[in-house]
């Protein structure tokens, strides 16, 4: 019923999402299963971006929700967006184990984070080699960006977090989220003028 | 927020924008503004289309956790928390014995470890018990602990408990839709009537209706199995999708009848669904959900049918006004009793 009435009116999500927090705080074991279910799919798109280790991903989301649950009476009620906050929590622990971890820093593999195009309906008769090009422009072009940049790109993109959320959990600047994004949104500008450029060619 | 500013944009500058780019990320959430900008800036359709496209070609590789990874994950979760442990405080005067104390602490510490050691062993888990209800004129939807999902129709109340390991376990009185997860143990969910009848399933979609003289059950997916017991005219038998069981309470019989499941399931979606529905129908709803009891003089009437569908709203008038449209009849309410005349 809930997810409904969001889906009408976007305002009402943040309003629904927080009271159910408010039930969770309470002890409320629906309200904490809801959570469960709202979240699970992000965070764990969220931890096998970030290193692509299934089993460590499941470990951390494991202890995440049974802390959540031990230490919901130290809570804030103030916690605007949920997502943020479990995003957050999850980073620093996947962080922490890697760190413990340090024979198999699997983080620093470059498919992190790594983001690729989605043509448009109208685009998907281009040709294949001009789809090959594209390719190949996007990730010479997603080297040049740092794993940090990627994330922040995909933490806006993907997470729907604003910028400031996502300066928060970067520890960075929210001038420098808006750079990264800009020097994104230029990647994709060149890769995507690209087909039509071909297609007039080939013509 | 300025609309001026956004006159010398370009496809870039939009698409670095916050606003725009939550305009364009949720399509389902209305924007006026950018509507009404747009339409004031035609000139700028170009431009808006290119950010578009811009905010819309980012992708990232999908990861999925399947279902049976997720249901997992969550009762590793539940079974983490289980055996929280007890606080123990243990507080130890120094008193005479400080120059025993690490004898002391290293007797008591053994002590603790053997409990703790027996606790793993032998205490069997905490039975999980939770009870719900609704109200007249109420509707509400609960998660179980086990992840599945419970409807509850007005006036009805429902207890749940997991008592060993091997059991999910219910007790309805009134009318429920159920919508049962599949464990990774494949865990029976067992549902009780207050009657010699429980429904046994693995993970379907199936309403459950107990009120009056009879209990109906309705299967919209997967499978279940019914077990009627007492009265001399114990019966296992299995229902597929689409297949309605009536069983009468007072003689012990039942029927077995091919359905349109969704006019009896529809309504935890908050539809009335009405196919060939006769007043007599509409009396009975309105009498399980609001506690109304409506009086027809004419007993002709109550075979009048209409069909269609209508969202079922939470309130009495409402609904009665509604359905006095659709019925094309007059509802005199005098106290808590409806009278039906003809228009």
């Amino acid at each position: 019923m809930n997810k409904e009435k969001a889906a009408h009116t976007g305002l009402q999500v943040v309003s629904s999402g927080s009271s159910l927090w408010e039930q969770f705080l309470e002890g409320d074991r629906h309200a904490f299963a809801r959570i469960y279910d709202i979240h699970i799919d992000h965070l764990f798109h969220y931890g096998m971006h970030f290193c692509q280790d299934k089993e460590r991903v499941k470990d951390c989301l494991q202890d995440l929700f049974q802390d959540l649950w031990l230490t919901r009476e130290n809570l804030s009620v103030n916690v605007r967006n949920t997502r943020y906050y479990l995003i957050s929590s999850l980073r620093r622990r996947l962080l922490r184990t890697l760190q413990k971890d340090r024979r198999r820093m699997l983080c620093e593999t470059d498919n992190a984070f790594e983001f690729e195009l989605i043509r448009p309906q109208e685009d998907k008769r281009i040709l294949e080699e001009t789809a090959e090009e594209q390719r190949r422009l996007l990730t010479e072009a997603l080297a040049r960006l740092t794993r940090r940049q990627r994330e922040a790109i995909y933490l806006r993109f993907y997470q729907d977090l604003n910028y400031a959320e996502v300066a928060g959990i970067m520890n960075m600047q929210v001038d420098s989220v808006y750079n990264i994004i800009s020097k994104a949104i230029s990647i994709l500008k060149k890769t995507i003028s690209l087909p039509l450029l071909l297609v007039f060619l080939g013509k | 927020m300025s609309s001026d500013k956004y006159i010398s944009h370009t496809a870039r500058d939009f698409a670095l924008d916050e606003d725009f780019q939550q305009w364009v990320l949720h399509p389902e959430v209305r924007n006026v503004f950018w509507e009404h900008w747009l339409s004031q800036h035609p000139e700028k359709d170009a431009v808006v289309a290119e950010a578009r496209r811009l905010v819309h070609s980012i992708g990232f590789r999908s990861y999925e956790l399947p279902a049976e990874e997720k249901a997992q994950l969550w009762e590793s979760v539940w079974s983490g928390l289980e055996e929280e442990p007890v606080a123990t405080t243990v507080t130890t005067t120094p008193f005479r014995w400080s120059q025993h104390f690490w004898k002391y602490a290293a007797v008591l510490l053994l002590g603790l470890l053997l409990t703790g050691v027996w606790r793993w062993y032998y205490a069997a888990p905490q039975p999980v018990i939770l009870s719900i209800h609704t109200r007249l004129g109420e509707k509400k939807t609960f998660m179980l602990p086990d992840s599945s999902e419970v409807t509850l129709n007005a006036d009805s109340r429902l207890l749940y408990a997991a008592r060993d390991h091997r059991l999910r376990e219910v007790w309805l009185d009134g009318e429920a839709f159920f919508h049962v997860k599949h464990t990774s143990s494949h865990k029976k969910f067992i549902v009780h009537t207050y009657d010699d009848l429980k429904v046994e399933v693995l993970g379907t979609q199936f309403n459950v209706n107990d009120r009056g003289k009879e209990i109906a059950v309705v299967l919209q997916q997967g499978s279940i199995r019914l077990s009627i017991g007492g009265k001399g005219r114990a019966a296992d038998l299995m229902l597929s999708p689409g297949e309605m069981l009536r069983y009468n309470k007072n003689d012990g019989g039942y029927t077995k009848s091919e359905v349109n499941a969704t006019h009896f399931t529809s309504w935890h979606n908050g539809r009335l669904e009405m196919d060939d529905y006769s007043l007599s129908d509409a009396v009975a709803f309105m009498q399980q959900v609001f506690g109304k009891t409506l009086i027809v003089r004419d007993t002709q009437l109550l075979g009048y049918k209409v069909s269609g569908s209508m969202p079922i709203i939470y309130n009495a008038d409402t609904m009665m006004v509604q359905l006095e449209k659709v019925f094309r009849m007059k509802f005199n309410q005098r106290g808590d009793e409806i009278w039906i005349q003809k228009k």
